[in-house]
């Protein structure tokens, strides 16, 4: 699923945010991304999903090689995924069913079929009764909620999360995790970037430790 | 089709949130388009008002007096050989003043006791069709000069020269307003789509986010720029035709008597759709290159 081998991500600032990172991640694995801020997570993240080229090594994910000569086009690889953040980078302008559309739309689905989908996956978020309404009456859960649901509707075999919990109370945090759980049991491969050390332990799996760019621990549940 | 809807709904919603900009946009097209078709339309007539007025173009060669038959004979026939020469018709003294007489109708006794030897003898000269203008006349009224019996040639050539000229500084005019006015247009068009691109920032980077094509994200505007240009283009040539028509009520009732026959046409159709395809093809390039912008929010 993702293979990552001997990565190194330089800025042209020369801060290495990366060093000679080596990872595997097998389908229908739940692996947290653990560190401090500045440890690389969001850089790993970033070129597994191609908005970053890596300066060494080489990553390949649900089979699309990402070298240090970048993706031509990065809408193939981004059509196996999908991808939550701490801010859920919403359309504000839209409702929240028009949102989760919005995925499918640019893979060219429209209609009935796409409405259908946006109902389901609404559903498994806990958001059916929400649909039409604007995203601007969302608490941040809901907020965050509906992301998953973008990132999910168009059926993924994995789902990249960078702090997606990052901005939510505990409970909030909670549901967002549970969400995710069922996601994993259904077979997504999930990798959850996060800092919170205490989520980990409440729902332990994988955990990939990183600080200063470097893997410093590899502990499996 | 679904397609095809989602993209020019697209479009369209891209056009009515920035709709002051839009039609400022369009506005500022449909002028810098009147003003180069105003100018294709002054040299399109100007141009035809010359072709008409070279058709008619004869020179005349006049003979010394007294130049016996046999040798008028001679110097026609040598003439005819000149190159560019259709017909040559001799008009002798008596002929001139009798032509003179029925110009002057009524007042023909103005040339009472004037003997028709004071006219000099003639030769019409027609001249083939490619040879009808300025530069090609002044080489047979060279070779013309050349004949010793010939005594002047006339050929209205000041007329000819001035109205060439005329011509040939208007299309001058277009050509260079013309490029410089598509710099602009490009400009302004281009600056109203990274408007609405910077607008739509947050959407560009959502969508490259979940997986759409860069054409997906583009074409919208490229519609959106296309839409522009035609009406622009469209608005231009209705206000063009508009002011013809107050030109040919109002302008011309006022115009000498002469020119009231030359007929002041319109752009020809496909000129006008030139004009359009102009205008689409100007929308397009203006959109491509404020697209590239697109490319800076694929993150």
């Amino acid at each position: 699923m993702i293979h990552v081998s001997h990565v190194s991500k330089t800025y042209p600032s020369q801060v290495s945010a990366l060093s000679d990172v080596s990872l595997e991640i097998s389908p229908g694995d739940f692996t947290y991304v653990a560190g401090p801020s500045g440890s690389g997570k969001t850089t790993l993240l970033r070129i597994l999903f191609g908005a970053e080229r890596p300066t060494s090594g080489e990553a390949v994910v649900n089979g699309i090689h990402i070298t240090e000569k970048g993706l031509g086009t990065t809408y193939p690889l981004r059509r196996t995924m999908g991808i939550i953040f701490e801010e859920p980078k919403l359309l504000r302008d839209r409702s929240v069913g028009e949102n989760i559309a919005l995925s499918l739309e640019v893979t060219g689905h429209f209609g009935k079929k796409m409405r259908e989908k946006v109902s389901q996956v609404l559903a498994e978020v806990g958001l059916q009764a929400r649909e039409k309404d604007s995203i601007l009456y969302l608490s941040a859960g809901e907020q965050q909620r509906t992301a998953i649901a973008r990132a999910l509707v168009h059926d993924p075999p994995l789902l990249l999360a960078d702090e997606p919990t990052g901005n939510l109370d505990l409970r909030t945090t909670e549901d967002v995790l549970k969400i995710i759980g069922h996601l994993h049991e259904k077979g997504t491969t999930i990798l959850f970037a996060t800092h919170d050390m205490s989520l980990i332990q409440r729902y332990p799996h994988r955990t990939v430790y990183l600080e200063a760019g470097k893997i410093v621990g590899n502990v499996r549940t | 089709m679904s397609s095809l809807y989602s993209l020019l709904t697209r479009s369209f919603r891209n056009m009515k949130e920035n709709l002051l900009a839009n039609l400022a946009t369009i506005c500022i097209i449909a002028i810098s388009m009147l003003i180069f078709s105003a100018f294709s339309l002054i040299t399109l007539n100007l141009t035809s008002f010359l072709q008409l007025w070279e058709k008619k173009i004869e020179v005349i060669a006049y003979l010394k007096k007294k130049i016996p038959p046999p040798e008028v004979e001679g110097l026609m026939r040598n003439i005819r050989l000149i190159r560019g020469v259709d017909a040559v018709k001799y008009v002798s003294s008596t002929e001139a003043m009798a032509f003179m007489e029925s110009k002057l109708g009524s007042q023909k006794n103005l040339l009472e006791g004037i003997q028709s030897d004071v006219l000099p003898p003639s030769f019409e000269i027609r001249l083939k069709q490619d040879y009808r203008n300025s530069t090609k006349i002044k080489e047979v009224v060279l070779q013309l000069k050349e004949f010793s019996p010939i005594d002047e040639v006339q050929y209205g050539q000041e007329w000819v020269e001035t109205f060439s000229g005329l011509v040939h500084i208007v299309r001058l005019m277009q050509w260079i307003l013309g490029g410089l006015l598509t710099a602009a247009m490009t400009f302004i068009i281009a600056n109203t789509l990274q408007m609405t691109i910077s607008s739509r920032r947050e959407e560009i980077e959502v969508m490259h986010l979940v997986g759409a094509r860069p054409s997906f994200i583009q074409i919208p505007f490229y519609i959106e720029g296309l839409i522009q240009g035609l009406l622009g283009a469209a608005l231009a040539m209705v206000s063009l035709q508009l002011l013809y028509g107050v030109f040919l009520s109002h302008v011309t009732l006022s115009m000498a008597g002469w020119l009231k026959k030359f007929p002041i046409t319109f752009l020809p159709h496909e000129t006008v759709a030139w004009f359009l395809l102009g205008g689409v093809v100007l929308g397009l390039f203006g959109s491509f290159v404020a697209s590239l912008k697109i490319l800076k929010y694929s993150g």
